[in-house]
């Protein structure tokens, strides 16, 4: 009898269990959200934009491991730091297997993806709040940035335009985001890669707002001035100087945006910036991330002290330059060398929230005057534009008779250039744009000379050989 | 005193013998002294023999030219015993090579005379008295097809099991681990400290060794196939000890104490030869020249003083005892470690407590209760500069860890590591509830009904706190993890045997369940180094929740049947519900079939004396893998603070979704030959396998163009094929002196038989999936495929260093275009050797494990050997440079341009990773029980020495700490790499150990 009573409890116990637990298989996910969830209101999709603004933040995109690359390539600062793949490239001794090379390739692609996709689903989304200015907006948005990515990714790995009018390999052009079937796209020109950045930015332009609500929103999210920058910039980088003169000067024109009076203006959100990445504290969690400060800042202040200032640098500025004498200090650098200058335009090591100033306005003067002098030769409307850049920076203003050419103009606003952008991640590319090499002394000014193979990068071994019809660089 | 009276009473009916005959008394007992009860005793040569009694007592009437008595028992040595003048011989007969009685199987225990599956066991007397911290570290070198690496000499430290070979490319590759019942978690708890994913800290150290009476190994489909979709890497069961009902109480302390070494430490330069080298380096190539003149006086040798002594102290108490009715063990354990390098330190709590209770005839009770806490002061490892011993190598000679007042200063990105573990704090403590509570019912004769209520609680706190020294301000993370599971196991039994047949089937419903949390929150700026909790921070850099749970359903089914006790058949069945894959695939279906054939039953067997058991044991059957997360077939955006921008909350692709995804399955068969011959005292088991792998759980690397690295898909197929072979000898037997030998290897042949076409194809046109820079699993060849330009050394004509190209000629110019395969990372064969000696009191154990055939990637000497880089310092090695026409040397002339590219990934730093090593080297002294003198307080005595690690035998060219290495650790697709890892300890030990 007992048996029997045990028995039957025995089944039903697992009975119970036999139908209990079926549902407790559909399990959801917590930390995230369907595609399609992420696409159902605008304010997902807003989310989602800004999604694309917050990998931009990324030390392999504009969080600063490939603006400092553009600086020490070139002449600005030597790597001296531990870290094998980036004093690789230092040394133009870089490979196809450099991991560094290869995240910026994968995160500046995994960025741009997300772009795509927005700007194929926000036409999608049926939601009352997504008024068509809003959809229009966002698409913009989501069109320049993925035009300053490849305008980014095109500088890194395809010689520039004015090696041969474009004609060499830049980098794959992805406009549609991935929904699952694999493709293996090959290289398009660097003419190719420029046209969709053009059109990116010219359709942008149409529908991007002048400003936000907010102060930090208006440097800090795609605008009318950031485009119109931006195509300054590529146009300048063409050759194409009347272009290049006009997009600058209609940034210029706005009353947003003026030179800031002194030199103060870093991290502040001024009228200095046309377009700045906003970087917190939050978004490089940890300082093993990094940023621009942990290259910059010496190790007492919390970096690695891997990019002081070379000997040339430091030279061409003088100590009369304010740039110098208020934007460095010095310090002991990562090789363990005592009084090295260092910039401290970077300055927080701690948690790594230094803005990267992507477009600032001294930099769209420079643009248009080295525009007009290439234009016209020596005016005073060219001079007028490099004038309070110098006045800032505590040295004199230049006159008409001071130059005797055009070419002599374009050279002198080019060292202007260098002196007021360095560190900003621009050298090396504007080197390259005016065809000069990017080493004037040591081993390296072969390998460093205009068109040859490794001033540009690998394309990353891992890509090679997943995708054949990807074409590697020469020399790698 | 009992005795003493009954041998008084033989002894006299003896004298009474009046003929030509003696009468022989005397006692048959096992080593520990209890009785055997029916051992036989034979006058050799004659029919003249009997049985011991329930006390293990025998009389036996013998002629007067008797001259030999035979003790035998089954599962035990023969002994044989000359008569003398004597007429008592009382006998303690050793264990032979076969342990007769239970082995535990899944859900079960079954004879190991009649299992049909292919298990390995590991049973507590081969591992007494080893200080290890954690369960694994006793799979090592024991059992045939398990291959255990330590991932490196940090305490803690994870490492990699792999049974029968990676039956995986993506998905986990650990075996499954069970402790009474409960499959542990182990997923990774903690942060990782510069240690590569799939590496980490061991989420079973919380297990205390002491505790375990037995681990089997379960490897094939008839073994595995019950845990269905979590079998396919293999199954490892931890049984923990029990009391024994009417068992008499007894109580056991066991203390040691121990020093550690790091066996292997590189050799760096001094400020002196640094400075030239790179001075040197720099006018050779023609760059500026540094100026170290102001540093040339100054020089502190990092790596001595990051290293120390380590300690280890143990103290284990356990009690086991029972009454009629009840058993119980209850055991704790305190240990005190430090590492040998400094900073690491850990403290470990562990209590058990295990009983059963008989409450009537139809109903018994138990539980197995296992509470532990570990306090542990944590070190970063391999790719962290502000690891002890890696920084300690990278740090320039010049450097000094204090200034000219005694301070400690900052050193930058190679950290001051000397200051980092004195000033931080960087701590780790875990708390871990194992157990399970269950009740069996006798339902009817035969019948029983087993539930069975498990739980798995582990919670994890890390917390680090970094002074003003290292960031402006300080800065701190604390990380809470908890993983919690909870299951139950219902299980019916039925046996019945009439005659011929032996039945019996097992069915079963199990259902478990676990939780993930963490919170992770960060903290930068302080007032001041004196405030420890990140409430003090001025700005909080993350404040992080994540929750996330898994569920798993499962029916299972075995049936056994045995004919005339020689011919065994077993059929095992399982299907697992998963809340892991998609809803179109959520149930899997797996199941083995095995038969047995044991021929030393058989008739024509019976007339021959060399063999005493042979089986032969056959199976088929699939299992399968569910490790790959918890939500990887879905498309994802996540949101916090990898997608916000400017405050505001952003969301962003994270996951690409594979709406078929479905469980990976393994299909084995198994042949397995197990013998005993001369007397009982050799035994050979050889299985030969063939697992095939497919529907294969790979995250498929993507071109990054589409945005994604990589999408979790099903794909391809692998086989491992393999023999494993254990052979034991009992060389001397004798009752007081024995000596014994074991051996066991597994061969292992692995092959990646194809992948989808999306993979990539190498220059060769094979499709590979690459798993670190330097390896990749290939189509055709293994899944752990070295592919790097081969080194071909310094030209000693030229001074240029050269590499070969495709072509196998010498080229000076590098160039990844130029790699081939230069070798696996897995091993052709892995095994041990133990060996065992008593005499009289005094026990020698002793245990090598060896590796052969595999390759290693030692990639610190990318570092260390690195010509270019003024910023850390350099191996010695370094110093052999190329001068003139003819020099035999290590680096390249200075001045050649090859020099730059002296240490880019090549064969330079790919080494042969054989070695055998003595793991562990034992000497015990039994006190004898005279000795302890007329008391009831110390029943036994022990005193104990040990050694680990006492030396390696590995290539000869071997540069790097140690050839045991899997800084990857669990990640199948990269095995063999170092990055730094800590070399293994080289541990003396000595302890004591107490029955009351």
């Amino acid at each position: 009898m007992k048996n029997k009573i045990l028995n039957i409890l025995a089944l039903f116990a697992i009975l119970a269990f036999f139908s209990s637990c079926e549902d407790k298989l559909a399990l959801e996910p917590e930390q995230s959200l369907s595609e399609d969830a992420a696409f159902s209101s605008a304010a997902a999709a807003t989310s989602v934009l800004l999604g694309v603004y917050s990998q931009a933040q990324l030390i392999e995109i504009f969080g600063s491991q490939p603006q400092i690359v553009e600086d020490y390539m070139a002449d600005n600062t030597n790597f001296v730091g531990s870290f094998p793949t980036l004093q690789e490239l230092n040394n133009y001794a870089a490979v196809a297997p450099n991991v560094s090379i290869q995240s910026w390739w994968q995160v500046h692609y995994r960025a741009i993806n997300a772009a795509n996709t927005l700007i194929e689903r926000v036409p999608e989304i049926v939601d009352p709040a997504l008024t068509k200015e809003v959809a229009d907006r966002l698409i913009a948005e989501a069109k320049f940035m993925r035009a300053i990515m490849y305008f980014h990714m095109v500088n890194l790995w395809g010689q520039p335009y004015v090696l041969d009018n474009g004609a060499s390999l830049g980098v794959p052009l992805i406009t549609e985001g991935f929904k699952g079937e694999i493709s293996l796209p090959a290289r398009s020109t660097v003419a190719e890669v420029h046209a969709q950045i053009r059109k990116d930015l010219i359709e942008a332009l149409e529908d991007l707002p002048v400003s936000y609500a907010s102060g930090a929103q208006t440097r800090g999210r795609a605008t009318k001035g950031a485009a119109n920058g931006y195509l300054g910039r590529l146009h300048l980088y063409r050759g194409e100087y009347a272009e290049a003169a006009q997009f600058s000067g209609e940034v210029l024109n706005s009353s947003l945006y003026a030179l800031a009076p002194d030199l103060s203006f870093y991290n502040q959100l001024t009228s200095e910036d046309v377009f700045t990445i906003v970087n917190s504290a939050i978004d490089n969690p940890r300082t093993g991330a990094g940023g621009w400060a942990s290259y910059y800042r010496p190790a007492s202040q919390g970096g690695r002290g891997d990019c002081p200032f070379t000997q040339d640098l430091a030279e061409a500025m003088g100590e009369d330059d304010l740039r110098l004498t208020q934007l460095s200090d010095l310090v002991t650098d990562a090789a363990g060398n005592a009084g090295v200058r260092m910039t401290r335009k970077f300055p927080d090591a701690a948690t790594n929230a230094d803005n990267a100033p992507l477009m600032r306005v001294a930099e769209v003067m420079l643009n248009r005057a080295e525009a007009l002098a290439e234009l016209n030769g020596v005016t005073q409307e060219a001079l007028d534009l490099v004038n309070p850049i110098r006045a800032r920076a505590g040295l004199s203003a230049w006159a008409t008779s001071d130059f005797t050419s055009g070419a002599e103009l374009v050279e002198a606003i080019l060292e202007e250039r260098r002196k007021e952008l360095c560190f900003e991640g621009h050298r090396r590319s504007d080197l390259l744009r005016k065809k000069k090499g990017l080493r004037s002394s040591g081993p390296f000014v072969e390998a460093g000379s205009f068109g040859a193979p490794r001033t540009i990068l690998p394309i990353p071994q891992r890509e090679i050989d997943i995708n054949p019809n990807l074409v590697q660089n020469a020399g790698y | 005193m009992k005795k003493l009276l009954l041998l008084s009473f033989f002894l006299m009916l003896g004298s009474l013998a009046a003929f030509a005959q003696r009468s022989l008394t005397g006692n048959v007992t096992d080593e520990k002294g209890e009785p055997l009860i029916g051992a036989n005793v034979v006058v050799k040569g004659t029919t003249t023999g009997t049985l011991t009694d329930v006390d293990g007592n025998f009389r036996l009437t013998v002629s007067e030219d008797a001259k030999v008595l035979i003790f035998t028992f089954t599962g035990f040595t023969t002994q044989e015993v000359e008569i003398g003048a004597s007429n008592v011989y009382s006998v303690s007969m050793a264990e032979g090579v076969l342990l007769e009685g239970a082995i535990v199987v899944g859900y079960a225990e079954q004879e190991k005379r009649f299992t049909t599956q292919a298990v390995s066991t590991i049973s507590s007397d081969k591992f007494k008295d080893w200080p290890v911290m954690s369960p694994q570290q006793l799979l090592q070198g024991q059992a045939a097809g398990v291959q255990m690496v330590n991932s490196s000499g940090l305490l803690g430290a994870n490492s990699v099991i792999r049974i029968r070979g990676a039956a995986s490319l993506s998905a986990g590759g650990n075996p499954l681990i069970v402790v009474d019942g409960v499959p542990l978690n182990d997923q990774n708890m903690s942060q990782t400290q510069g240690a590569p994913a799939g590496a980490g800290l061991n989420p079973l150290m919380n297990i205390n060794p002491n505790d375990i009476e037995s681990m089997t190994v379960l490897k094939d489909a008839a073994a595995v196939s019950i845990y269905g979709s979590r079998g396919a890497n293999g199954v490892i069961l931890i049984t923990t000890k029990k009391g024994k009902k009417g068992e008499k109480t007894s109580i056991n302390l066991d203390m040691f104490t121990g020093f550690s070494n790091p066996t292997n430490l590189e050799q760096m330069m001094n400020t002196e030869q640094f400075t030239d080298f790179v001075n040197d380096f720099q006018r050779a190539q023609g760059t500026e020249v540094t100026d170290y003149s102001s540093v040339r006086g100054d020089y502190f040798d990092w790596p001595t003083n990051v290293v120390r002594t380590g300690r280890q102290n143990s103290a284990n108490l356990s009690i086991r005892g029972g009454s009629e009715k009840t058993s119980f063990f209850v055991a704790g354990n305190f240990m005190r470690e430090s590492g040998f390098t400094i900073g690491n330190e850990a403290d470990s709590y562990n209590g058990r407590f295990n009983f059963e209770h008989e409450a009537n005839r139809f109903v018994t009770v138990g539980a197995n209760i296992n509470v532990s806490s570990i306090d542990m002061n944590r070190i970063g490892v391999e790719n962290n500069t502000a690891a002890p011993l890696t920084s300690s190598y990278l740090q320039l000679p010049f450097v000094l860890p204090r200034d000219d007042n005694g301070a400690f200063v900052n050193t930058g990105f190679i950290q001051n590591v000397l200051a980092r573990e004195e000033l931080n704090i960087n701590g780790y403590n875990t708390r871990r509830f194992v157990g399970n509570v269950y009740a069996t019912f006798n339902l009817a004769p035969g019948l029983t009904f087993k539930t069975d209520w498990g739980a798995d609680q582990f919670g994890t706190s890390e917390k680090s706190r970094t002074v003003n020294l290292f960031t402006p301000g300080g800065s701190a993370y604390r990380d809470l993890r908890t993983d919690n599971k909870w299951m139950s196991t219902n299980t019916l039994n039925y046996t019945f045997e009439k005659g011929d047949h032996a039945f019996n089937a097992l069915g079963g419903y199990a259902y478990e369940t676990s939780r993930f949390e963490q919170v992770f929150i960060a903290g930068a700026g302080f007032a001041s180094d004196g405030l420890p909790n990140i409430s003090s921070a001025a700005t909080p850099t993350s404040t992080d929740e994540i929750g996330s749970e898994w569920a798993l359903e499962s029916q299972f089914v075995r049936l056994n049947y045995r004919l005339k006790n020689k011919y065994l058949f077993e059929l095992n069945g399982r299907r697992d519900g998963s809340s892991r894959f998609g809803a179109d695939n959520r149930y899997g279906l797996f199941g083995a079939a095995s038969l047995g054939w044991i021929l030393s039953e058989e008739a024509f067997m019976k007339n021959q004396n060399f063999f005493n058991f042979m089986k032969f044991t056959a199976s088929v059957g699939t299992a399968g893998n569910d490790r790959i997360g918890n939500f990887t077939s879905l498309a994802l955006y996540g949101g916090g603070a990898d997608a916000d921008y400017l405050g505001l909350a952003g969301l962003r692709p994270t996951q690409v979704p594979f709406p078929a995804l479905r469980w990976e399955e393994s299909r084995q068969v198994d042949l397995g030959l197990s013998m005993i011959f001369l007397d009982n005292r050799m035994s050979l088991d050889v299985n030969v396998y063939d697992k095939f792998t497919y529907n294969m759980l790979l995250s498929n690397p993507l071109p990054f163009t589409t945005g994604f690295a990589s999408r979790q898909e099903n794909v391809g197929e692998m086989s491992n094929r393999g023999i494993d072979i254990d052979f034991n000898v009992n060389v001397i037997n004798k009752s007081d002196m024995s000596w014994s030998i074991g051996f066991n290897a597994g061969f292992l042949r692995n092959e990646l038989l194809n992948l989808p076409e999306s993979a990539a194809l190498d220059p060769f046109d094979n499709p590979f999936i690459p798993g670190s820079a330097a390896q990749r699993a290939v189509a055709g060849r293994t899944i752990n495929e070295f592919f790097m330009v081969r080194a071909n050394g310094v030209n000693s004509q030229t001074g240029d260093f050269e590499w070969l190209d495709v072509d196998g000629n010498a080229t000076t110019t590098y160039s990844a275009n130029d790699r081939v395969y230069v070798g696996s990372a897995i091993p052709k064969f892995v095994g041990g050797i133990n060996t065992n000696f008593n005499y009289k009191n005094i026990d020698v154990n002793a245990l090598f494990n060896f590796t052969y055939g595999n390759m290693v990637l030692i990639d610190g000497l990318r570092f260390t050997e690195n010509i270019l880089s003024p910023g850390f310092n350099k191996s010695t090695a370094l110093l052999d440079q190329w001068t003139e026409v003819g020099d035999e040397a290590f680096v390249p002339n200075l001045a050649s341009p090859t020099a730059r590219f002296f240490n880019q990934p090549s064969t330079l730093q790919l080494q042969d990773g054989s070695f055998i090593r003595l793991r562990n080297l034992s000497i015990g002294y039994t006190v004898p029980q005279r000795a302890l003198g007329n008391q009831d307080v110390i029943r036994s005595a022990r005193i104990y020495a040990m050694g680990q690690n006492l030396f390696l035998i590995k290539a000869k060219d071997f540069r790097g700490p140690d050839p045991e290495v899997s800084a990857n650790g669990t990640n199948n697709l990269v095995q063999g790499e170092s990055f730094f890892a800590l070399p293994q300890a080289r541990v003396f030990t000595v302890g004591v150990n107490f029955g009351f």
